[in-house]
């Protein structure tokens, strides 16, 4: 069953186009990654979906709902992290807590105890007085402490320091393991590369992929790195199954564009030193993801 | 209703309300205090200066009716619910407490977190109607207090009239829902707090003026009943008795009207924080 089901949505805002013709479906129990470069639409995608901008085009559905005519019976079941998350500066942790305890109509004390204590957020410090971080982890108890089905999390750990990215990491696949949904918009690759089973990438208000992290791990170039033995050797023209990036005097720094067996074949009959190929760099294959309209093996 | 949004809207008015609330209460025992302190020399000015025709209509400006030759006790205390002092206080008030919602929350980017809550715009537009109404029921009521309490310390032969009291403050709070209702719509409209309450206080100072200039201009007067203040004439309950119902209706009528077309347009607007 899919927990977001996005279709043919498009947002413009005026003459400029927000997103075009989105299409997207999240499983349940996944962690989903959200990836973008600034300025792609995952904020818009994501305003979307909690109701907050109406669609031009298309529709989205949470829960088999609209998302906006019933955006607010859906996030009873949700939980939302904004991108820049803003609260009022004379609250303290247990005052919002209790507060939207009372709006969900639900008792969120005693999970939320163990979210401060998990978090290591002091209950009592007013808003006004807390670091970012510490602005953040509220944010993000405030987000966690109704259990929700779904969790829809846009750059959530700006401002965490790497010890309570590790600790919200743990917990979303704690939440995940439960049956909960977690949708993770970022727009660093390696945020999401350890976390996320599945990610769509978006640039420019459209969908470029949509794919489990490990196919798109197979259509990732791989590094290869040749040290020659003789200067005449290094002087040579590289096979077609290879680009060479960079010479450096006995060194060729190049990307694989063909299959490793026709590499290794290759490599067995050169004059060569030493090779090291390198297990596909996701972080440069999503730079070029971010630049290239289209994906090229 | 739903009681967390409730609180949260309280908590976030309440210290403006009650400043503005004493402020209602000392500024009319001010205001009482001088009536009845300096009465006879008020009479003196005032019967000196009514000759003058101008001085005549800035009253019946401020006042919403002719004087006439006698500045009697009517006048007086009627100077007490139109001082520029008090409405100006009371519109602070009410343009501080609508502009919130939306334009403040964008403005101050907490409405994401106020929308990622199960609760729909309409309700959210609902608690932050009530919470104005309550708390422009008590600032008006701490005004009255005030005003009360002073022509009980101070007893003199002007007399006073509690029931006529209260149909001007009826009268004052129909305004306060006009105003208010303005407020709403155009905090509607509006992603920048700023810009929504000087665009209403600007409409409410308009309407200020077009009451007063249509005194002095027959043109300006052929469209004062555009004047939201055309419709509060405390003199003419204070002198010859009676409610309003007319001009509280026209408020009424043009407050509902106004909060209506504001709910309406935040339930359909997009709200962008960035």
């Amino acid at each position: 069953m899919s927990v977001i089901v996005i279709e043919n949505l498009t947002k413009r805002y005026g003459q400029r186009v927000g997103i075009q013709d989105l299409n997207l479906c999240v499983p349940e129990g996944v962690i989903y990654g959200f990836l973008g470069p600034n300025g792609a639409g995952k904020s818009t995608t994501i305003r979307l979906l909690l109701a907050l901008l109406r669609p031009s085009g298309g529709r989205a559905r949470i829960f088999g709902r609209d998302c906006w005519r019933h955006g607010h019976v859906i996030k009873a079941d949700l939980g939302y992290v904004p991108g820049d998350l803003r609260l009022h500066s004379w609250m303290t942790a247990r005052r919002a807590l209790d507060l939207f305890g009372r709006v969900r109509r639900r008792d969120l004390r005693a999970y939320a105890d163990v979210l401060l204590a998990r978090f290591e957020l002091d209950p009592e410090v007013k808003v006004r007085r807390m670091s970012r971080g510490m602005r953040q982890k509220l944010g993000l108890i405030l987000a966690l402490a109704h259990r929700p089905r779904l969790l829809v999390l846009d750059e959530p750990t700006s401002g965490l320091d790497p010890l309570m990215q590790d600790q919200l990491y743990a917990h979303l696949r704690e939440r995940a393991a439960d049956g909960a949904t977690v949708f993770f918009s970022s727009h660093t690759l390696s945020e999401v590369e350890g976390l996320c089973d599945r990610v769509a990438v978006v640039r420019e208000g459209k969908l470029v992929a949509d794919e489990r992290l490990d196919d798109l791990r197979k259509k990732a170039a791989r590094e290869v790195t040749l040290r020659w033995r003789h200067p005449q050797s290094a002087d040579q023209q590289p096979p077609e199954f290879l680009t060479v990036r960079e010479r450096r005097g006995l060194e060729w720094r190049c990307t694989l564009t063909g299959p490793v067996m026709d590499l290794t074949r290759w490599a067995a009959t050169q004059p060569l030193e030493d090779i090291a190929i390198v297990p596909p760099d996701l972080e440069t294959f999503f730079r070029q993801f971010y630049q290239q309209d289209t994906l090229e093996p | 209703m739903n009681r967390g949004l409730l609180e949260r809207s309280v908590r976030e008015v309440a210290t403006v309300t009650l400043l503005c609330g004493l402020g209602a209460m000392v500024f009319e025992m001010l205001v009482a205090y001088a009536i009845r302190t300096f009465q006879e020399q008020l009479d003196q000015m005032a019967g000196q200066w009514l000759q003058l025709d101008w001085v005549q209509n800035m009253f019946k400006g401020l006042v919403g009716s002719e004087i006439g030759e006698q500045f009697g006790a009517g006048a007086l205390n009627s100077l007490a619910w139109v001082h520029p002092v008090l409405l100006t206080l009371l519109w602070a008030h009410e343009i501080t407490i609508c502009t919130r919602v939306p334009a403040g929350e964008v403005d101050r980017g907490t409405v994401d977190v106020l929308l990622g809550l199960p609760a729909s715009r309409w309700s959210i537009y609902v608690c932050e109607t009530m919470v104005w109404l309550a708390a422009g029921a008590l600032v008006l009521a701490l005004g009255l207090v005030g005003n009360r309490a002073m022509t009980w310390l101070l007893p003199s032969d002007l007399g006073y009239d509690y029931h006529q009291a209260i149909v001007v403050v009826a009268n004052l709070y129909c305004l306060y829902l006009a105003v208010g209702g303005l407020a709403l719509l155009v905090s509607a409209l509006s992603d920048r707090r700023g810009r929504a309450v000087a665009t209403a206080f600007g409409i409410v100072v308009a309407s200020f003026l077009l009451n007063f200039l249509a005194q002095f201009s027959t043109p300006i007067r052929n469209i004062s009943f555009l004047s939201l203040l055309n419709y509060y004439r405390p003199l003419l309950i204070l002198r010859d008795g009676g409610w309003p119902s007319g001009d509280m209706l026209v408020l009424l009528i043009t407050g509902a009207v106004l909060w209506l077309a504001g709910g309406l347009i935040f339930n359909r607007r997009d709200i962008c924080t960035v």
